[in-house]
């Protein structure tokens, strides 16, 4: 008897032990949980995501379409049409012979390489953004001389199946709006 | 012997019943000793049946403990098992529980270090249109410069910037200065365009397009603030750059101007 009653009572301190500790770990869990989901389903995280994207496929595209050589003008205006949708797109396509053909006569070879850029605007729903992008660009003549230019660019985007095209480019204009001295 | 015994144990079934009931008590009480005191002689005798005794009650000892051994025998078949049922389950559960919270620490933590995450330009709307007008305030002062009134530039200076950007602004300037003083330049510089690349903290990088006017107001230093005639002789230049600011006691500073390269 006397046995009986030590094995009950010496196993109840080890499971209210184990209990105790099985609640800690299930709140630990329930709390880490929490934190994990939280910070997976977090809006501004996707939105940053979407941003980055946004960034990235938008450089790259800048750069793309600041980049042509003579000896390879097909695969080069490909790039341009591929990286672009929209209005940018048909203008693109249109003007295509024509540029083609200035181009070849031209023989340059123009390189452009992104030295900063960052997205102004984003609408994550509508998968439209804009962005600033600065851009330098080599133009090499057929004299072998180049030069280099930068480029104040203004970019806006637009998400087509989950892409970030360009559909459309300009350069931003110098004194449009300062009002001078 | 076994006579000897058991008219021994008459003898004391006897005298225990010839004596009052307050002696039996602790006879009772003393079993086994109690036969010491009465058969003071008997003791050798008793030498004898003692182990006969023991090996007698063994079996009846033996009973006794028996069914504890097999309690706690049993134990370890029947109600132990049952009794640590719950605590191996515990354990596990634990363990599982503990597992889980290691491993969602670890996931929430990946997420939360991506560098996408940890740039709040533009997911932080209020702290992104802060950095982008305290940037522009800020590079309009620092840009610009009016013969009339060098003190304000200097101003500029010291309010706006921080660490190796007094010297970038030096540098930047230091040619342009002498020749503005000379001509009574008025050097106005407005931010046209300008987005945030990242903000991280207290720091952030903007990327700044900016249209700078340099008026000329040699002999006309009056007149080309009122109208526009002077502007005839001014000259616009787009520029453009980065600059990094830090924020410093509740003010953006600017801590790196990049010209890229130029």
């Amino acid at each position: 008897m006397k046995r009986l009653v030590r094995t009950t009572t010496g196993n109840r301190p080890a499971l209210a032990a184990a209990l105790v500790l099985t609640l800690v770990a299930g709140g630990f869990a329930a709390w880490q949980g929490q934190s994990w989901y939280a910070a997976a389903h977090d809006g501004s995280a996707a939105y940053a995501a979407q941003r980055d994207r946004a960034l990235a496929a938008g450089q790259q595209a800048v750069q793309n379409l600041n980049t042509l050589d003579h000896r390879r003008v097909d695969q080069g205006l490909d790039l341009w049409e591929s990286s672009t949708t929209g209005e940018l797109h048909k203008e693109l396509v249109e003007g295509r012979q024509q540029f083609a053909g200035q181009v070849k006569e031209a023989r340059t070879v123009t390189t452009a390489r992104v030295l900063s850029g960052a997205v102004t605007e984003l609408d994550d729903r509508a998968g439209r953004a804009r962005m600033l992008v600065a851009l330098r660009i080599t133009v090499t003549t057929s004299d072998a001389k180049s030069t280099d230019k930068d480029s104040r660019m203004l970019g806006e985007l637009t998400r087509v199946d989950g892409q970030w095209k360009l559909s459309g480019l300009g350069q931003a204009p110098v004194g449009g709006t300062a009002s001078g001295g | 012997m076994s006579t000897t015994r058991h008219h021994l144990n008459r003898q004391r079934r006897r005298q225990a019943l010839a004596e009052p009931s307050a002696r039996r008590a602790p006879g009772n009480v003393l079993t086994d000793p109690a036969t010491d005191p009465m058969t003071g002689t008997d003791t050798g005798t008793e030498a004898g049946p003692a182990p006969e005794e023991k090996a007698e009650t063994g079996p009846a000892r033996k009973k006794k403990p028996a069914p504890g051994a097999r309690r706690t025998g049993g134990a370890q078949d029947g109600p132990r098992p049952r009794r640590l049922l719950p605590l191996a389950v515990l354990c596990v559960l634990t363990l599982l529980l503990g597992g889980f919270a290691g491993w969602a620490h670890s996931r929430a933590g990946a997420l939360r270090d991506d560098p996408a995450r940890a740039n709040t330009a533009l997911t932080d709307l209020a702290r992104t249109s802060e950095v982008k007008g305290r940037t522009a305030a800020a590079v309009a002062a620092l840009f610009s410069y009016d013969h009339a009134d060098p003190a304000a530039f200097e101003k500029a200076g010291k309010t706006h910037l921080t660490g190796k950007a007094v010297e970038q602004h030096r540098t930047l300037f230091g040619g342009v200065l002498a020749q503005a003083a000379r001509q009574k330049m008025v050097i106005t510089t407005t931010v046209t365009d300008s987005a945030v690349e990242r903000i991280d903290g207290d720091r952030a990088r903007v990327l700044v397009y900016a249209d700078q006017s340099s008026v000329s107001t040699a002999g006309a230093k009056k007149d080309a603030k009122k109208d526009g005639q002077a502007q005839d002789q001014g000259v616009y230049a787009g520029a453009m750059f980065a600059v990094d600011v830090v924020l410093r006691d509740g003010r953006w500073l600017v801590e790196n101007i990049d010209t890229f390269g130029r």
